[in-house]
């Protein structure tokens, strides 16, 4: 008898808690228990005058998806028990889209996600009234407008024909709870198609997710056409149609920026750069040693535990000042293509041994009288001087500030990606920071080693990171509150030595949205967050996106049996 | 300089190597030879099937081979992809024909018919010779499933690059013949469903690599998808929908579809444990149905077993076991047996009712529905196979012939042995491909995946089939297979998560060693599974990258002492 009750007790919980699956979850929302109908005449309405083009389409898109999501609740039934109250529904003809700004001159999507970080704007409001008059969407740029219409899309199902949400009225207001909220995929280890990138910008945006870290390039292949380098990708791409030419990035770009994502493209220096030397040898030091393993001996014995290096070898050799100008330009040459604010240097596992060989790099030190540090930071300074007179601002690994001595910008922001416990040391040096640790946010751990003749060896970066791991993720741990504000966001990061186009949606998707939910609705600490997130109440909703994700065509992984997907709490481990 | 000295000598090793005895064939053959001679394909080749009454299965076959070799295409796995072989390709021989034929006096019957033979009585070994000179191609076998295998390898010698498909070792001599007779793949399609034409799709990259039985792990805790026209109501309340399921036809379909290439199906209703569904349909048939906390219950939710103990139920069990084993052509029925929770029975009023009524113990009672089930399969003919359970924690008298799969742990094989019950290999320790994926469970974010790490091929490779065995106990070991559970799979990951790594157990039980008699070796291995795996992307196949393409276009450069 006690247990019946107890089991009473929770299908009234569950009925009464708000059934909205929306990922990210808003900063306020309400709903209410009346279904309401999408009328066979909905349409979406700007009303405003010279609605950029892009926010035209994004409304299309909206349209389209509410139209062929066909997504049916995940309840036994699939929504079956919602047929009384759809009959019961009023219908929705119209959703008016409205921008509060009194600005002159209307911004396209595009033009605002790519507006420095600390000036966009993507706030916005929903009102969706269950009595059939028209739902409104307003925020006070286009930007916001879009994200608006992402949340909008994610209200309604399918049950028989019928398009429905279940839980009206429906009131938001929203805003991200950081301004950088990001994906990172390496096209270096292996090369992804624009189609497969265009795909992940799509489901990037469907999450909130505003920004696609492009590792483009590494040591393994140079699949980027850089206008003055084209030696780079014909020497360095894979093969020939393994390259993203300039209108390819172009189009990425623009398909980003519609979608309310800005591309920052990183060119990893001044390690990470073999692939250089197949077209300009003389400017790579120990190019593909062998055994590739001994030039990385020390750092491999002294950090294996956070650093597996991997072949092929291969530095520039930054001491040299033709390397420094021949860099400097490369960098800009990139810079130029991106409209983006940010732009990465890299600066990640930079191995000293590789220079302590290397004749020429040992003649310039002992000419000019100074140490690897020190050359290292006057390459640093000019690559990073040259970008900044372009207006950019520059991204780096946290071994730039945490490893080496080298002079940044204070403007400079730094990805933490060896471990969050690294998070606390480049605060204190003042820096802004981009969460991007291994041990919450790589994608690629826990697929074994992919080092030939190892077959015990393992992921350096053991276990998988599954989406509660990343969920529980807290930005500001042991920072103090002047700190917590150098936290731009974070992102989830696919390495691709072991991923491709094709486990590139079910390697990443819907894991990424972990972190996508963890920056724009804030964190949830140990579930005590003000909205009440947890990893418990969290997971029908991200099941809800993930089913969501598949209908709109990406391959996204089955977090769960279906079973489990479709009985939210009771596959929960002490359920 | 000394170092550059060194590059260079080594450049110069590599290039003469690389041309040379790059057959990149998976399995590797029991025996080939290979030369050094560049032979192409010729424009107008063909194959011509010296069969007399050639079997449908075997015509079909011999265009699907036409078809890969066309539309292949693959490029060699070196830097340049090719473009230094068109040298060499220059004034080379073309090939214009391989004859398939029979030996002597062998009896002409059909792929499918052959496949689903008994263990030990298939034919598959062939012999296929290629000469230099662009004479004739011949392929012979003791059957059309040896041909089928033939024509597998066949496929896998041509390369191409710029408008020629070639090999570069001819003349090419293979005798070929598996090692072990089972050798398997198991999906389990209850955690989640996958459409038909994912099964059709693996089971066409399964026959690539040679891998000749499919076990269906079709049923579970969680859905039956499986109609069967005795029980209708089973997968009517027990797949997740109605387009979740498979019908009768679809059932055939597969089980057709994997017979023309060579593979049996194997099917498995998992009982008495693994059950909860049915209670969907049969409440009084299932103890601790849906029972909260479902851990003290069962290893994963829901919780829900058959009341074994009850007469009606052993009967149930056998009828609907025998009702869809009858239709199946297959002489092996797979009737589970694994992680049968006891506490289950010991909360349960109707079970305990019975032992007290009959004066059995839970053992016994198991005993008599193992006897009662399997007794209805041997009676259509069928030989049951079990999980290692049913042998290792239950005192069950089973017939001898029973098959026990070993799947908790590599080490458990030598007390299976011991019982002296064949065994198929399928340890989690080396062949489980789900393991790795983090914890599943909600609510428990630092959980991890119960047989963490992840199985990599190569470690997989390492398995040794006949560990820990007496000599006198080798001949038990029928084989074996890699196994995909789908509690953190669907369709949306079924290619990368099973391939290429599904093709390490293909090679341990078909090759056992390289064809010298050398043992397995990982660094051997890895630019054929390469190859292998960009060749099923060329077919359509999604396998996951092994390495940066980078690795794979330079063998070797990326082991760990490279």
């Amino acid at each position: 008898m006690g247990r019946s009750l107890t089991t009473l007790l929770t299908a009234l919980l569950v009925a009464c808690t708000p059934t909205a699956a929306l990922w990210p979850l808003p900063q306020s929302l309400t709903t209410g228990t009346d279904a309401l109908v999408l009328s066979k005449n909905f349409n979406i309405r700007l009303s405003m005058h010279n609605a950029p083009k892009d926010l035209q389409d994004a409304v299309s898109r909206t349209e389209y998806y509410l139209r062929h999501d066909n997504l049916g609740r995940l309840l036994v039934g699939r929504g079956s028990s919602d047929a009384g109250a759809i009959k019961a529904a009023k219908q929705l003809s119209a959703l008016t889209v409205t921008l509060e700004s009194g600005a002159t001159t209307v911004r396209s999507v595009a033009q605002e996600a790519m507006d420095d970080i600390d000036s966009r704007d993507e706030k916005y409001a929903l009102t969706v009234p269950s009595d059939g008059t028209p739902a409104t969407l307003s925020a006070n740029s286009t930007l916001g407008l879009f994200r608006g219409l992402t949340t909008f899309s994610q209200l309604f199902y399918e049950y028989d024909g019928v398009i429905y949400a279940p839980d009206t009225p429906v009131q938001i207001e929203d805003w991200p709870a950081y301004p950088y909220r990001g994906f990172m995929l390496d096209t270096a280890r292996n090369y992804y198609s624009v189609a497969d990138i265009k795909r992940t910008l799509d489901a990037m945006s469907w999450v909130k997710i505003n920004t696609f870290h492009w590792h483009v390039v590494d040591s393994q292949s140079f699949p980027i056409e850089v206008p003055g380098f084209m030696e780079l990708s014909q020497k360095g791409a894979y093969a020939p149609d393994f390259v993203y030419t300039t209108s390819d990035v172009q189009d990425i770009i623009s398909y980003a920026g519609e979608r309310g994502i800005d591309v920052v493209v990183e060119i990893d220096t001044p390690g990470h750069t073999a692939v250089i030397g197949e077209s300009h040898p003389e400017h790579i030091v120990c190019f593909h040693a062998s055994p590739w393993s001994n030039t990385n001996l020390t750092i491999l014995l002294i950090s294996y535990s956070c650093n597996l290096t991997e072949p092929p070898s291969g530095q520039l050799r930054f001491a040299n000042e033709t390397t420094v100008s021949f860099t400097t330009s490369l960098l800009s040459a990139v810079a130029k293509m991106f409209p983006s604010k940010l732009f990465s240097t890299g600066g990640d596992e930079l191995h000293a041994s590789c220079y302590d060989d290397d004749a020429e790099t040992q003649a310039i030190l002992s000419s000019t009288g100074q140490t690897l540090e020190q050359a290292l930071s006057s390459f640093t300074q000019t690559t990073h001087g040259a970008l900044e007179k372009m207006g950019k601002t520059p991204v780096v690994w946290e071994e730039m500030v945490l490893d080496h001595n080298v002079t940044l910008s204070n403007n400079t922001v730094v990805m933490v990606w060896i471990s969050s416990k690294n998070v606390e040391a480049v605060a204190e040096k003042g820096f802004r920071i981009v969460h991007a640790a291994s041990d919450y946010f790589y994608l690629d751990c826990g697929a074994g080693g992919w080092v030939g003749d190892n077959p015990l060896g393992n992921s350096w970066c053991e276990p998988f990171k599954t989406w509660q791991k990343s969920y529980t993720f807290n930005p500001t741990a042991n920072l103090t509150d002047a700190q917590s504000q150098l936290i731009l966001g974070g992102q989830h990061l696919l390495w691709s030595e072991q991923s491709s186009p094709h486990n590139l949606d079910p390697a990443t998707w819907p894991r990424a949205a972990s972190s996508a939910e963890l920056f724009w609705s804030g964190p949830t600490g140990n579930g005590t967050a003000a909205n009440g997130r947890s990893v418990d109440t969290a997971l029908p909703r991200l099941h809800d996106i993930a089913f969501r994700m598949t209908n709109r065509g990406i391959a996204a992984i089955a977090l769960q049996p279906m079973w489990c997907a479709l009985r939210p709490g009771a596959c929960d481990l002490t359920a | 300089m000394a170092l550059r000295g060194t590059f260079g000598a080594l450049a110069l090793v590599v290039a003469c190597i690389l041309p040379t005895g790059v057959v990149s064939l998976w399995p590797i053959p029991t025996a080939l030879e290979t030369g050094t001679t560049p032979l192409t394909l010729a424009p107008y080749f063909n194959f011509e099937v010296a069969v007399p009454g050639a079997p449908a299965d075997l015509i079909e076959a011999v265009a699907q081979a036409k078809y890969y070799l066309e539309t292949d295409k693959l490029g060699r796995l070196v830097v340049g992809r090719g473009s230094n072989d068109t040298l060499a390709l220059k004034g080379a021989k073309s090939l214009s024909s391989l004859k398939l034929a029979l030996t002597e006096g062998a009896k002409v019957d059909s792929i499918s018919a052959e496949s689903v033979k008994p263990l030990g009585t298939r034919s598959e070994e062939y012999i296929l010779t290629i000469p230099e000179d662009g004479s004739p191609a011949t392929l012979t076998a003791n059957s059309t499933l040896g041909l089928y295998r033939g024509l597998t390898t066949f496929g896998q010698l041509w390369y191409y690059y710029g408008g020629e498909t070639y090999t570069l070792t001819s003349p090419i001599d293979i005798t070929d013949a598996p090692a072990y007779p089972f050798r398997g793949f198991a999906l389990d399609t209850s955690r989640n469903f996958f459409p038909i034409t994912d099964l059709t799709r693996t089971l066409d990259a399964m026959s690539w690599v040679k891998i000749n039985t499919f076990h269906w792990h079709i049923t579970d805790s969680q859905s039956f998808p499986l109609m069967v026209a005795q029980y209708p109501e089973l997968a009517i309340n027990g797949a997740y929908s109605a387009e979740e399921m498979y019908s009768e036809s679809d059932v055939q379909y597969i089980v057709a579809y994997a017979a023309a290439r060579g593979i049996d199906v194997l099917l498995e209703i998992d009982t008495p444990g693994h059950t909860a569904i049915i209670g969907t349909t049969y409440p009084d048939y299932v103890a601790c149905f849906d029972a909260s906390p479902w851990a003290t219950y069962a290893n994963e939710p829901p919780a829900g077993q058959l009341r074994f103990a009850l007469p009606e139920v052993m009967n149930f069990t056998a009828s609907l076991l025998s009702s869809v084993a009858k239709t199946l052509p297959s002489y092996y029925f797979s009737t589970g047996g694994d992680e049968l929770n006891t506490n289950c029975y010991t909360d349960d009023y109707p079970t305990q009712q019975q032992l007290n009524a009959t004066g059995w113990t839970l053992n016994d009672a198991l005993n008599i529905f193992t006897e009662t089930t399997h007794g209805a399969l041997i009676a259509e003919g069928k030989t049951p196979i079990v999980w290692e359970e049913m042998v290792l924690d239950w005192n069950l008298t089973l017939s001898n012939e029973t098959i026990v799969m070993v799947w908790i742990s590599s080490e458990d094989a030598a007390a299976v042995a011991e019982k002296g019950y064949r065994i198929v290999q399928a340890p989690s320790n080396y062949f489980y491909l789900d393991c790795g994926a983090g914890e599943w469970l909600g609510d428990d974010p630092t959980g991890n995946s119960w047989c963490d790490p992840f199985k990599t091929w190569s470690e997989a490779y390492t398995f040794d089939p006949l560990a820990n065995l007496t000599e006198a106990q080798y001949e038990l070991v029928l084989g074996g297979e890699q196994l995909l559970w789908a509690e953190q799979s669907g369709p949306q990951n079924l290619d990368p998560i099973v391939w290429p790594r599904a093709a390490s157990s293909a090679e341990i039980f078909w090759s056992a060693q390289q064809p010298g008699g050398a043992p397995l070796n990982v660094t051997e291995a890895l630019p054929r599974l390469q190859d292998i795996r960009y060749r099923m992307v060329q077919r359509g196949l999604n396998p996951i990258q092994l390495q940066p393409q980078w690795c794979a276009l330079r063998p070797d450069a990326c082991d760990l002492y490279a």
